[in-house]
């Protein structure tokens, strides 16, 4: 029955995915291909992150500066929505959509397929799944803030509140292993702890999105 | 026209990406699943002996873990920890036709209580007696081990019980585990040799000399042969013959002491086997030569095996001596040196006849005997079907300077100070027979082996634990081993003419024939119930219903939050 938990753990991790693409509508605007574009971007800009060697000690400073070299991250998205042509929801939508998609496919496929269709079973492959929901919420945000601190009409007051948002997202995973080492969170804990975070975060930009495009 | 190329290269990407990955995936990932747990496990004995088959015939292994207090044993691997285990559950577990049966033992044997260990004794010789096709096998606990056998006992007993409600928790929450051994089916391993030593001293003065024959057996037999070390029996016997050999080179390389009686020393190979070693050297030396030291003029055989315990010894011949035999020398100087030297052994000469309708030989004597050569053996146990000769639980014990002298250890082992007061009185007798000294009127309290030329308890310490280092059975030594060449070269240094002599079986009739796969390497795979798969199924399904149904009508909560900013907004 194990190929019966592969894909288990394959529909729970890729349906949001199919049924995220399906109802935001996308489908209507043959966003397909420029999902995939933004995808190859992921994968070149991932290619950069790796060639950027850091030293093998793995302290507290050392995981920082990994965290920080993610901002090329959101140069990437900035790169896709930049080229896509679009309101604000699309272009968001897009860039997000194929960005996940990418991660999903190279950091969590070939994990489950090798692992998850073993004999032996161990719950870390469901975790795993879920984490790929809980990251294409974080995209979006992820995205949306991004939108949201290159347009030229952001009001003054908002500019804080985005750049704050905007770190948040950046150094999540550094927070998130901070947050696991200092509490000693068991797997499903910390898992918790990711969607609530990731939901905070997600809520907040939400937020600032509706209120910056319909204050117009 | 570069746009059509274009367009066309498009769509060829298009569908070519998904598919290379597809095929990327497909080849790059071959199938090497992590296990909880992997251990050795050791192969309980399998062999044939003159025809007959004793043991565990099957050695493959795939199937869920039980324990006893399940319900249903079929086609499962049973584990057993030592302390609770029974011939009758072992019974149990055959009849239901188990897949499997592991037998888990401590890693310190000195913690079992005496009456564990004596019962597991017995019923070594009861498991081996029935030829089963359910492999068994026997590991070493460690915490893992003890861990994944707690949870399958918990999941066992379980079973039979409770609610739907109870059962679908159980399935969510508890591990079962698959066992799997690697390695292939045991087969018969082809030409194996059995390896036999022997060396000699050649006596003082001219031709037709009488011979004396020492001989130990340096295997060892156990249920599993690779946890058999056989320490008492018969790595005592081992040192002993090795410590004579010592000791009589020394005296023969000086002139006044070289006595006129040749020593001949032979360390038999497969003796826990019917004495293969030593039927085929005796067959070598007597049919197939022309001249030999067991031809011409042989004194007597003695045979050593188990002499490194207790405060007994015993002296089991086949046939009385009569008067006036160099045998019946040897019987009265063993009773002066006892009664004079040791007064607290206890020795006594215990007869039994020689018979050949046994499957087995009892002492290694009864092959000299057959020949028509005199024999004795000499051992501390009173009888050859003490499971004490057979036994893994016979080991090199536990050094008594870590808990105190009081404390015995459970099973069959060497005692040094015995083992040293043996050798002694060995040593003694030997010379007394040698040197005529009853004839020339010595007292019996004499002693000869003391100052430099005592008995080294350190040698016998050293050469037992060596013996003990690692498992001697029979079908684990060839002649490669460095069992065999150590002892090679040992006797190198004080014997002459040290010779190999080696035991093949007979192609058409084999004697004896050995099978592999002794020590495998099992793993323990968490496994849960395919009930679970289904169950997490319905738990993803109903998971993405509800996030279709909230993703339908994030509308919602976009129109939701609209209200709440748009108010803030007409406030400026």
């Amino acid at each position: 029955m194990t190929l019966f938990h592969f894909g288990n753990c394959l529909s729970l991790a890729y349906f949001p995915y199919f049924i995220a693409y399906k109802c935001s509508g996308l489908s209507e605007y043959n966003a397909f291909w420029r999902c995939v574009q933004a995808g190859a971007t992921y994968l070149f800009v991932q290619l950069c992150k790796v060639s950027e060697p850091f030293g093998p000690h793995k302290d507290v400073s050392n995981e920082f500066m990994k965290a920080t070299v993610d901002l090329a991250d959101l140069l990437g998205l900035h790169l896709v929505m930049s080229r896509n042509a679009g309101k604000g929801e699309y272009k968001i939508m897009v860039a997000a959509m194929g960005w996940a998609t990418a991660e999903l496919i190279m950091s969590r496929c070939i994990p489950l397929w090798v692992g998850a269709r073993g004999i032996e079973f161990d719950w870390k492959y469901i975790q795993m799944s879920f984490d790929s929901n809980i990251s294409l919420v974080h995209y979006i945000a992820m995205a949306a803030v991004v939108w949201m601190f290159t347009r030229y009409d952001l009001p003054k007051s908002f500019r804080l509140p985005v750049t704050i948002l905007l770190g948040l997202c950046v150094y999540k995973g550094f927070l998130m292993e901070l947050f696991v080492h200092v509490f000693l969170l068991g797997s499903w804990m910390a898992l918790l702890v990711k969607a609530v975070l990731t939901g905070a975060i997600s809520l907040c930009s939400l937020f600032l999105f509706v209120t910056l495009v319909h204050s117009n | 026209m570069f746009e059509e190329a274009s367009e066309v290269l498009e769509n060829m990407l298009k569908w070519s990406l998904p598919l290379s990955l597809v095929l990327f995936l497909v080849l790059v990932c071959p199938l090497r699943a992590e296990a909880a747990h992997e251990f050795s496990v050791y192969r309980m004995q399998q062999y044939d002996l003159q025809g007959q088959t004793y043991g565990s015939r099957n050695a493959i292994l795939n199937t869920e873990a039980r324990t006893m207090e399940a319900e249903v044993l079929s086609r499962r691997c049973v584990m057993m920890r030592l302390a609770d285990f029974s011939y009758e559950k072992y019974q149990k577990a055959l009849q239901q036709s188990a897949g499997a049966v592991v037998i888990i033992l401590p890693q310190n044997m000195s913690t079992m209580p005496q009456d564990i260990v004596q019962q597991f004794m017995e019923l070594e010789t009861e498991l081996l007696a029935t030829e089963t096709i359910v492999p068994v096998y026997f590991a070493l606990e460690d915490e893992e081990l003890l861990s994944i056998y707690t949870q399958t006992q918990i999941s066992s007993s379980s079973q039979g019980s409770s609610s739907a409600a109870e059962v679908l928790l159980h399935t969510a929450t508890a591990n079962g585990f698959q066992m799997v051994t690697s390695g292939a089916q045991s087969k018969a391993v082809s030409d194996w040799a059995i390896t036999s030593l022997e060396g000699r001293l050649t006596g003082a003065g001219g031709e037709d000399l009488p011979t004396i024959v020492l001989v130990a057996h340096y295997d060892s037999f156990g249920v599993a042969p690779w946890l058999s070390y056989g320490a008492d029996s018969n790595g005592s016997g081992v040192a002993i013959l090795l410590e004579l050999a010592r000791l009589f080179s020394r005296l023969y390389s000086y002139k006044r002491t070289h006595a006129g009686y040749n020593l001949l020393f032979f360390l038999s190979g497969g003796g826990k086997f019917n004495y293969q070693g030593t039927k085929r050297w005796l067959e070598d030396n007597l049919d197939h030569t022309d001249s030999s030291l067991l031809q011409d003029n042989v004194a007597f055989v003695l045979c050593l095996d188990t002499l490194g315990n207790s405060d007994n010894l015993h002296l089991h011949v086949s046939k009385p001596p009569k008067e006036g035999n160099p045998q019946h020398v040897l019987l009265k100087e063993l009773e002066t040196v006892a009664a004079h030297q040791h007064p607290d052994l206890k020795f006594s000469m215990v007869h039994k006849k020689i018979n050949l309708a046994d499957d087995t030989l009892a002492w290694e004597h009864e092959r000299f005997g057959i020949r028509r050569l005199p024999a004795f053996t000499l051992s501390h146990l009173e009888s050859h079907r003490s499971p004490a000769r057979h036994s893994i639980m016979d080991m090199r014990s536990v050094s008594s300077s870590l808990e105190g002298a009081g404390e015995a250890t459970a099973g069959p082992h060497v005692d040094l100070p015995k083992l040293s007061r043996n050798t002694k009185v060995i040593a003694e007798t030997l010379a007394r027979v040698i040197y005529n000294l009853t004839e020339k009127g010595v007292s019996g309290d004499l002693q000869i082996f003391t100052e430099q030329m005592q008995v080294q308890e350190d040698q016998l310490e050293s050469l037992v634990d060596w013996l003990t280092a690692q498992p001697r059975a029979a079908q684990l030594v060839d002649k490669d081993s460095s069992i065999v060449n150590t002892l090679e070269y040992y006797l190198n240094r004080y014997l002459k003419d040290v010779k190999r002599h080696l035991v093949r079986a007979d192609k058409r009739d084999p004697e004896f024939v050995f099978y592999d796969q002794l020590k495998q390497t099992m793993n323990a795979y968490r496994v849960k119930p395919a009930i679970f798969d289904l169950l997490l199924a319905f738990c993803i399904a109903s998971y993405l219903g509800v996030l279709y149904l909230a993703i339908q009508n994030f509308g919602l909560l976009y129109s939701f939050l609209r209200r709440v900013t748009a108010p803030r907004v007409k406030q400026h």
